[in-house]
C-alpha cells in the first residue's frame, strides 16, 4: 500500500477509536451498562421519568445506525484485504461475527418491548462484544501498519 | 472515473461550506457563542447543553468527519503528484481534525478554555480540506501528468 494511503488508514483507525469511545460513553449515559438499566430504558420507569419506548421511537434511533454500521464495518473490514490476514479463515469469521453481532445489537430492543426481557442481556452483551470485535480489528490493522 | 471523482469532490466542497453554516447555527464559531451553547448563561436564561445531547453531537461528528476525510485523503493521495507533499498535508488535516474533536470533548467535560484550540483546529481542518478538494479538482481536470 502506498505510504499516503497508509497514513489515511492509520488516522481512520484513530477516528474509529474515538467513535468506539464516544459510543461507549453515550450508551453508558443514555441507557446504562446493566441489565436493569437496559430494561428500564426501553420499558420505562416512573421514578426515573423514563417513558416506554415505542416501535417507532426505536426505529428512529436505529435507522441512521443501520446505514452507519454497514458502511463502517465494510470500510474497516476491507482494509484487512491489504494485510496478511486477507485469505485467512479468521478474517471471514471476524466479518460474519461483526455483522451478526451488529444486527443483534440493533434488533434486540424490539424483543425487549414485546416482553422478552432476556433480550436485555442480548442487547448488553452484543454491544460489548461488538466494541471488542471492532477493537480487535483495529488492533490487527494497526499491527499490520506498524510492521510496514 | 473522472466524472465520478469530479462529482464527489464538488459535493465535498459543498459539504465543507455548508458545515460552517450548520456549526455556526448549532454550536457557534466564536469562543463566546460556543461557551454559551455548551455551558449556558444564567443571566440570559440559557440552559447548558445536556450531556447526552453533547455526546450524540460528538458521536455523529466523529462518524461524518472520519468518513469524509478518509475519502478525501485517498482521492488526494491518488491525484496529488508530489507524494511527500501529500503526506504532509494529510497529516496536518487529520491531526487538526482529531484535535478539534478531542478539544471539544475536553472543553465540555474538563477545561472550558480549550474552546479556543477547538476553534483554531476546526478552521484549520476545514480550510485544508477545502484546499485539498480544490487541488484534487484542478489536478483531475487540468494537470497533464495524471
Amino acid at each position: 500500500m502506498q505510504q499516503a494511503y497508509r497514513y489515511a488508514v492509520l488516522y481512520f483507525l484513530l477516528f474509529s477509536l474515538l467513535l468506539l469511545g464516544s459510543s461507549l460513553l453515550l450508551f453508558e449515559d443514555k441507557i446504562g451498562l446493566s441489565v436493569t438499566a437496559v430494561l428500564q430504558y426501553y420499558l420505562g420507569n416512573e421514578e426515573k421519568f423514563l417513558v416506554e419506548k415505542s416501535w417507532l421511537t426505536i426505529l428512529k434511533i436505529i435507522l441512521p445506525h443501520i446505514f452507519a454500521f454497514g458502511l463502517f464495518f465494510m470500510v474497516l473490514l476491507h482494509f484487512i484485504l491489504f494485510t496478511k490476514y486477507k485469505k485467512s479463515k479468521q478474517f471471514i469469521k471476524l466479518s460474519y461475527a461483526i455483522f451478526i453481532v451488529g444486527f443483534l445489537e440493533l434488533s434486540s430492543p424490539y424483543f425487549i418491548i414485546i416482553g422478552l426481557d432476556f433480550f436485555a442481556y442480548v442487547k448488553l452483551i452484543s454491544f460489548i462484544l461488538l466494541e471488542l470485535l471492532l477493537l480487535y480489528t483495529l488492533w490487527l490493522l494497526l499491527a499490520s501498519i506498524y510492521k510496514h | 472515473m473522472k466524472p465520478l471523482l469530479n462529482g464527489l469532490l464538488v459535493f465535498m466542497l459543498l459539504y465543507f461550506i455548508a458545515d460552517f453554516f450548520v456549526v455556526n447555527a448549532t454550536l457557534g464559531l466564536v469562543s463566546e457563542d460556543i461557551k454559551m451553547t455548551l455551558f449556558g448563561n444564567i443571566d440570559e436564561f440559557i440552559d447548558p447543553m445536556d450531556k447526552s445531547v453533547f455526546l450524540e453531537y460528538l458521536h455523529g461528528q466523529i462518524f461524518f468527519i472520519m468518513m469524509i476525510l478518509l475519502t478525501l485523503s485517498t482521492v488526494y493521495a491518488r491525484l496529488c503528484s508530489i507524494k511527500r507533499y501529500s503526506i504532509i498535508v494529510i497529516n496536518i488535516l487529520m491531526i487538526s481534525a482529531l484535535l478539534s474533536l478531542t478539544t471539544l470533548f475536553i472543553s465540555y467535560f474538563y477545561i472550558p478554555n480549550l474552546v479556543g484550540v477547538y476553534i483554531f483546529s476546526f478552521f484549520i481542518w476545514h480550510i485544508i480540506a477545502f484546499i485539498m478538494a480544490l487541488h484534487s479538482l484542478w489536478n483531475l481536470n487540468f494537470a497533464t501528468s495524471i
